[in-house]
């Protein structure tokens, strides 16, 4: 075939010789090759040697998460005034990530804003340094602060101050151990996998009950940036989802004239609708600073709360239990009348003491209450009319009442770790046990005017006092009525819950109610708790502290439950004073106002009292 | 002038041609989890179909005999020299750049195409009368084949192609019979020259030089498109993280990620292993073009084969070179898995000269 025009001769191939041109060729080739092993190279180191550190220089690279908390769900009282809100409020927060040189922005941090340096270095510690998730290190940051962070900004890499929905509080204690405190999850509850590091929880109270409804879900947003950590776009947005909203059924301007009512005083107060077991108000004195906790709480500051020997934390409506004094003589008239041992004609001498086994029982009033029948006996509490029908009555019936009325068990409250309280009951004693003491005639008289053994919560006075006012129905105690997502309407409603019923005739319940009112309206020991106008019928008690032998007056418990309207019960007021001496003298007055807030000033006072939103 | 006879059909390279369209795959994968600008994800589909394209263009390349191709080769040449003087008056700028004339509903980039023309006109230049035997003389006539077409792409600009030429001919040179002294001496000559060069190449040009000599320098400007491209094949590591774990890729850390910078997305995919095998894919493919150089003893079709193998092989080193950061960064396509038309269809074609010299190898 004809080469083509042109073609040197010299360049057709020559069989037989070899050909020097295969050699270049190849040696083209080679140098291609080595081309070849040199990409092959810097990919080995690229990929294989550092591709650990490519592949985290490629993850901070893209995206930054910025969380944006949900607010907390809020809770409404039965009003729908809140209880507590939320307001705007700013953390401080480093990205591990993002501190290129720790210690020296740690340091900066912390002569800054005067925080201890060690509880920073160990905050970061806390988590892994190349996380990219913000860890909060302060929150509720002053003004004053925030304007100090933006100013040296760019002496700060990796410190941001965040806004976050915070609870706000009408004031510092409000019912602080009815709403209970939100705080930081503990390293415990993160342990049990189902908080993130820095979530707030609630911790006690109906904000720990209601926290998986009260939570919202948090959104955040995924923002690309570039080499410079400057943002170029945000790639992803999750919008926060506020918590539910939650209706209790406490009724704020109650709450507020009960807790002011307890001022300065220690104890508790619970105002319960007998109709329902609606918990109106619950409190309990001294409380705590509720707000302390939201943002952070001194080390300091917590040690000195828990080691206050006054146990502010203590919710002694539902957790501390205490003997009920005379309060406990309801019982051994709803067992008496029921059982038939006694009737309200019987009349009993008083002379101030009583001889029972050897001993002198003595009454609290030292120059007797002269003869006296049932409705006197409970208008004044005597304590020897008591002791002599409790004696008819026997431990055993009394006991099963005071059981039948509830105390003695948990009321179902749920307020955190509930107190049993105690009802002693005569038992066959167990031979061989040295321990079981034969019940006496003795136990039975400190039983009958609510002293020995006896021990009982005032939520369980409440609960007892709305049977009373209500014939008969033991209404668990309600907080909450619903709880409403924005976007799902009602998700829970409580109708209410009665875990348990008093059989006792109307004529009993007549009785007692006619006592009781005496109690209140007829020289009896609550007439600082008459409101004229309306039918307001009660039980004092004053618990003497057996265990303190030193014990005096002024240093008993102080108790006195109530209910009014007595024709038709609309509310219980139960009210205990720690040490606060006689029930009539330091009790009854509280109640008095509560009423009297409750159905006196109601008109008045609807309205007002709204908090700021 | 289409004349295949039995004969040829037995010697067609079916390996090769496979091999190259292999490519289509990888390319269309790689290109179809990036979801680029405007155009979306239809950029995998149309790499395909000018894939497809390029094997018509490829079989006809390979049925005509590339002697008759050679013959024409100054015509060729002459009509690239136009086209890339026309992307001056028609062409459309993109990012700065004149690269592309538009026709109808395609870009066409002339610089592409001119590769071919210049592989064969310099076939032409080294296989004629006068250039033998390969001289001083041989250098003179054959040295603007290179240099008036480099003029011209520089002033586009686009260094890359515009650099390509001179290993391509270099290569043509040494498969010719140039002595190697005077292989040396040009050598010398272009080393000499890089000072003119520098006064030639535009500022954003030496700035590259600069990064490339330390990529720090600036982290967020020029250095960006390096740093970002290391980020990406390192984080690959061994075994790549799969088509959705491509992060650097797919948000588009990574610029000119499916054209210049497709590799990186490929190496952040796959992996070290995922390179390997492609590398070894582009090795077969050069080493077959070697061989085909190499066996074939009739001058012009050794000189075609070598041309158009080398002129794969400098813009596969280029341009994974420069992704990788042993070079610096000049825009070279990564031929058969960039998108972009044009190349793809001048590299087919390319390979079409291949199997057009292996079919007529034992005539």
């Amino acid at each position: 075939m004809n080469p083509g025009r042109g073609f040197d001769p010299r360049l057709r191939p020559q069989p037989g010789r070899r050909d020097p041109g295969q050699r270049r060729i190849i040696a083209i080739a080679g140098v291609i090759t080595f081309g070849f092993l040199a990409i092959i190279g810097q990919l080995w180191y690229l990929q294989v040697l550092e591709g650990g550190r490519f592949l985290d220089a490629s993850d901070k690279n893209r995206i930054r998460i910025r969380p944006i908390a949900a607010p907390r769900g809020i809770l409404f009282d039965r009003n729908e005034l809140p209880l507590v809100d939320n307001r705007p409020a700013f953390t401080l927060s480093i990205i591990p990530r993002e501190l290129d040189n720790r210690d020296v922005v740690l340091a900066r941090l912390a002569t800054l804003l005067g925080l201890p340096y060690q509880e920073l270095v160990d905050a970061v510690g806390r988590v892994s340094a190349d996380s990219f998730l913000p860890v909060r290190i302060r929150r509720g940051l002053t003004m004053e602060d925030v304007a100090k962070v933006e100013e040296w900004k760019l002496e700060l890499p990796g410190v941001i101050v965040e806004v976050e929905p915070q609870r706000a509080y009408p004031t510092s204690r409000f019912a602080a151990h009815l709403l209970g405190y939100v705080r930081e999850a503990s390293e415990d509850q993160m342990k049990q996998g189902r908080y993130r590091r820095g979530e707030l929880v609630g911790q006690t109270g109906l904000e720990r009950l209601l926290d998986e409804f009260l939570r919202g879900r948090d959104g955040g947003e995924r923002i690309e940036v570039d080499a410079m950590g400057r943002p170029i776009r945000i790639v992803q947005q999750t919008e926060p989802h506020p918590g539910a909203q939650v209706v209790t059924t406490i009724d704020r301007r109650i709450q507020e004239v009960a807790e002011k009512a307890m001022e300065g005083k220690a104890g508790a107060v619970v105002v319960m609708d007998p109709r329902n077991g609606d918990v109106l108000a619950l409190v309990s004195t001294p409380a705590f600073p509720i707000d302390a906790f939201t943002g952070n709480i001194d080390r300091a500051a917590w040690v000195k709360l828990i080691q206050d020997p006054q146990h502010p934390l203590l919710n002694r409506a539902s957790q501390a239990a205490y003997p009920p004094g005379s309060v406990f003589k309801i019982i051994l008239m709803a067992a008496g009348l029921q059982e038939g041992s006694i009737t309200p004609m019987d009349r009993v001498h008083c002379p101030g003491h009583f001889e029972y086994g050897g001993r002198t029982w003595k009454d609290w009033k030292k120059e007797g209450h002269g003869s006296v029948d049932l409705r006197r006996g409970i208008a004044q509490s005597c304590d020897v009319y008591f002791y002599q029908q409790g004696l008819k009555i026997g431990g055993t019936a009394i006991a099963k009442y005071a059981k039948a009325f509830g105390l003695g068990a948990p009321t179902g409250i749920d307020l955190g770790t509930e107190k049993f309280g105690l009802i002693p009951e005569p038992k066959p004693r167990v031979k061989g046990d040295k321990k079981s003491r034969p019940w006496t005639g003795g136990d039975t008289l400190n039983m009958s005017i609510g002293q020995g053994a006896v021990l009982v919560t005032p939520i369980q006075i409440a609960r007892m006092m709305s049977a009373v006012a209500n014939g008969g129905v033991l209404w668990k105690p309600r907080l909450v009525q619903r709880i409403e997502r924005p976007e799902q309407g009602v998700v829970f409603r409580d109708p209410g819950q009665v875990n348990g019923h008093v059989e006792l005739s109307p004529v009993v319940w007549a009785l007692i109610k006619d006592g009781l009112w005496a109690v209140v309206n007829e020289w009896g020991t609550g007439g600082a708790a008459k409101i004229p106008g309306l039918d307001v019928a009660g039980k004092t008690g004053t618990a003497q502290i057996i265990a303190n032998s030193k014990s005096e007056k002024g240093e008993d418990h102080a108790w006195f439950a109530a209910f009014a309207p007595v024709k038709d019960p609309q509310a219980v007021v139960v009210v205990l004073v720690e040490r606060g001496g006689h029930g009539g003298d330091a009790a009854a007055p509280i109640a008095r106002k509560i009423f009297n807030a409750m159905f006196m000033e109601k008109v008045a006072m609807a309205g007002s009292g709204g908090m700021a939103r | 002038m289409i004349g295949i006879d039995r004969r040829l059909l037995q010697n067609v390279d079916w390996p090769l041609i496979g091999t190259g369209l292999g490519f289509a795959v990888l390319s269309g994968i790689t290109l179809s989890s990036l979801h680029v600008g405007r155009a979306g994800g239809t950029v995998a589909f149309r790499q395909v179909a000018w894939f497809g394209i390029g094997l018509v263009a490829l079989l006809i390349v390979a049925s005509i005999d590339y002697k008759k191709l050679v013959r024409i080769a100054p015509l060729i040449y002459v009509l690239g020299l136009a086209g890339l003087m026309a992307v001056f008056v028609l062409g459309r700028t993109v990012s700065g750049a004149r690269r592309w004339i538009v026709i109808g509903s395609v870009s066409v980039q002339p610089s592409e195409l001119f590769k071919l023309a210049f592989v064969l006109m310099a076939v032409w230049v080294l296989t004629s009368r006068w250039a033998q035997p390969i001289s001083r003389f041989t250098l003179l006539l054959v040295l603007p084949v290179a240099v008036i077409p480099f003029v011209l792409i520089m002033k586009q600009p686009d260094l890359g192609t515009a650099l390509l030429l001179f290993p391509v001919l270099l290569a043509l040179l040494v498969g010719a019979g140039i002595q190697l002294r005077l292989l040396g001496g040009l050598a010398l000559a272009g080393l000499a020259a890089l000072p003119v060069a520098w006064f030639v190449m535009k500022e954003y040009q030496r700035e590259r030089i600069f990064v490339y000599l330390d990529p720090f320098r600036d982290p967020l400007g020029t250095a960006y498109n390096v740093i970002q491209a290391k980020i990406a094949i390192g984080s690959g590591q061994l075994l790549g993280k799969g088509v959705s774990g491509a992060t650097q890729s797919r948000l588009a850390f990574l610029p000119e990620r499916h054209t210049d910078f497709i590799f990186a997305v490929f190496a952040e995919m796959w992996g070290f292993v995922g390179c390997l095998i492609l590398l070894s894919c582009y090795a077969f493919v050069l080493l077959r073009g070697f061989d085909i150089a190499a066996s074939t003893h009739e001058p012009i079709g050794r000189l075609v084969a070598l041309g158009a193998t080398s002129m794969l092989g400098a813009q596969v080193l280029i341009n994974v070179g420069m992704v990788s950061g042993l070079l610096p960064v000049v825009g070279v396509p990564l031929p058969l898995m960039s998108y972009g038309g044009t190349s793809v269809l001048c590299s087919l074609m390319g390979l079409g000269l291949l199997v057009s010299v292996r079919m007529r190898q034992f005539q």
